[in-house]
């Protein structure tokens, strides 16, 4: 197990490292240099001098390896840079932001669940049938609809129609419990749906699986009633997959909160990341990037390890 | 040894009676038959818009904008008074081909890499994959708006980036194939009759690693229409006036309260097309490879 271990942590180390190279060429990449975006939004800077003076303070004269050396060695110790469309640190920007999303995340869980586990395992029990076809289809649904497509329609039901939810904004839980509520309802709802569908089809896949084992026939065999088959025998083994699934949300909230939070206009990372991009702030966007691919990575790690702990199969591996 | 590869080629995996078998079964297949059924309105709409559209797609009538559906104008009109069911017709065009050139693009990139990695193995099977990994744990929506960005925008850009995303599933994919049947004695005996690396791997092992891959294509063709619509939604796609779903849906959602249509068609068809590919790679993963059935969303 140790050895396990050891072999995942370091894979995630390589290709963190991977990452903040990849990061940093692509930051490099988009036009002008992050001197000249700040002179685009600040007029002070744009004395050609001054510019030169403020490339050498930054160390953008120097070759590329040391910028990255530099660059990424201030990463690690938690300065981040300053964002260049507010001024603020970006460290502390991406850290008052994230708990919205988190809350969007954890909406986003609950909507896949409520519909995901009932829609899987009813596919799974009536195999075959027009209901399992039907759910696979709603599942595919589920996956394939555009969250924006689905976000313009809600809104245009529930807020344009019928005038039952704020069609975009959040309310802070500590200003209103109830105005949180609802300011996040169709958003995690809409991140939701698309959870749902891959929810519904790895429970099932899951679930047929232990369902052909033999100790299920046996536990059929020796009497039992098919509840307790599937709460006693069956539930349990065929739970351990659904980890991935879970993981699997966890990665996509973080690109889905791009476009939900975007039109919902919610104050949280996916949004910074969308304004980032439109103002070509630089150490915003590695910044997101960044900690995008850490957040998949550490959640892949996890989900390798837990894995590990309940299959000991894949251990030995 | 002309015998010799007679007896050692594979009998390639999708022959001639075998994609009229796959198609007849796709036919029976209820949701792959939606899917194509759908796929072929969206290449009659994209080939024929200039005889189905009732006006030119750019024409601009500034005394009729905004408008509900009337006779003139079947959708509605848009912000400066284009007629939006010819938009919507010609919008077609631009997710056809950035769907079906970027899947095209990376599936050629990610099956080429996927070879070299699995029949080379060692260090250039390592560098390959930490590479696929490493672009893998970026989400591909977040990486292809800081692209999009870096390129400029175009649809040409908006190609490139997809397919920059796009490959590692087909190099993973391939990959995995390749390790399968590598050992396998045709192929063991493809190498003692002296067939070059290049030939065991395009005339062997490539054949045998279709069924998953053509799976693949087909839902990736959906996830570009996706992904495409979605920069465009947040105005990184193709550039005005060029008729867009994603350009509308972005542009009609300021709107949505005065004309619920200027948005909600566009956004309909997206749907439609994303589901079409989705439930076609859904039923040809049925048709061709029963095994992979249920982990289709592993692929993504």
């Amino acid at each position: 197990m140790k050895r396990y271990i050891a072999g995942r942590l370091l894979y995630t180390f390589v290709i963190l490292f991977l990452v903040s190279i990849l990061v940093f060429i692509l930051a490099r990449l988009l036009p002008g240099d992050p001197i000249q975006a700040a002179a685009m939004i600040n007029m002070d800077l744009a004395n050609q001098e001054i510019i030169q003076d403020l490339r050498i303070r930054f160390g953008l004269d120097r070759p590329l390896y040391v910028q990255y050396v530099i660059w990424l060695r201030d990463f690690i110790s938690g300065d981040w840079g300053v964002s260049l469309g507010s001024g603020e640190a970006v460290f502390d920007m991406f850290f008052k932001r994230l708990p919205v999303t988190l809350e969007l995340f954890a909406g986003s869980v609950f909507w896949s669940c409520l519909i995901g586990f009932p829609l899987g395992i009813l596919s799974a029990l009536r195999r075959n049938t027009w209901l399992d076809a039907m759910v696979t289809a709603t599942a595919i649904t589920g996956v394939s609809i555009p969250v924006f497509w689905e976000g313009i329609v809600l809104i245009y039901l529930f807020s344009v129609v019928f005038h039952w939810l704020p069609a975009a904004g959040f309310v802070p839980f500590a200003e209103s419990p109830l105005g949180n509520f609802t300011s996040l309802l169709m958003p995690s709802f809409v991140m939701g749906t698309h959870g749902a569908g891959l929810f519904a089809r790895y429970i099932r896949s899951s679930l047929l699986e232990v369902l052909g084992q033999d100790y299920i026939r046996t536990a059929r065999a020796k009497g039992l009633s098919e509840k307790a088959v599937l709460i006693g025998h069956a539930a349990k083994p065929a739970m351990i997959p659904v980890v991935t699934v879970v993981g699997l949300a966890w990665g996509y909230v973080v690109a889905g909160s791009f476009i939900v939070e975007y039109m919902f206009a919610i104050p949280g990372l996916g949004r910074m990341g969308v304004d980032a991009v439109f103002l070509r702030d630089f150490p915003v966007i590695q910044a997101t990037l960044i900690m995008t691919a850490v957040n998949v990575l550490l959640v892949n790690l996890l989900v390798d390890l837990i894995y590990g702990c309940l299959d000991p199969r894949i251990r030995i591996q | 040894m002309a015998i010799f590869q007679r007896n050692t080629k594979v009998k390639p995996a999708l022959c001639r009676t075998g994609a009229l078998a796959v198609s007849a079964a796709l036919l029976r297949h209820k949701s792959a038959g939606a899917g194509m059924a759908i796929i072929w309105m969206l290449l009659v709409m994209a080939l024929f818009a200039p005889w189905l559209s009732p006006h030119d797609p750019n024409e601009q009538d500034l005394y009729h904008v905004l408008q509900g559906p009337s006779r003139a104008h079947l959708l509605g009109t848009d912000d400066v008074g284009r007629d939006l069911l010819s938009r919507v017709l010609y919008g077609a065009r631009i997710s056809l081909i950035v769907g079906l050139l970027s899947t095209l693009t990376a599936t050629v990139i990610g099956v080429f890499l996927g070879l070299v990695a699995g029949y080379k193995g060692g260090l250039i099977d390592g560098f390959i994959m930490r590479l696929t990994d490493t672009v893998m744990c970026i989400p591909g929506l977040i990486l292809l708006l800081v692209m999009a960005a870096a390129l400029g925008p175009g649809i040409h850009n908006i190609i490139i980036a997809i397919s920059a995303l796009g490959w590692t599933v087909f190099a993973r994919i391939t990959r995995g194939q390749v390790l399968m049947v590598r050992e396998l004695p045709y192929v063991e005996a493809a190498r003692a009759a002296g067939a070059s690396g290049w030939r065991i791997m395009f005339q062997h092992l490539l054949p045998n690693s279709m069924a998953p891959l053509i799976v693949a294509s087909s839902i990736t063709v959906g996830g570009a229409i996706m992904l495409e619509s979605a920069a465009a939604f947040l105005g990184l796609g193709v550039q005005p006036p060029t008729p867009s779903w994603g350009e509308a849906l972005r542009v009609g959602y300021s709107y949505l309260e005065i004309v619920p249509l200027f948005s909600l068609a566009p956004g309909l068809m997206i749907t439609l097309a994303v589901l079409a590919f989705n439930f076609l790679g859904d039923g040809l993963r049925d048709v061709l490879d029963p095994r992979l059935r249920g982990e289709g969303d592993k692929i993504k």
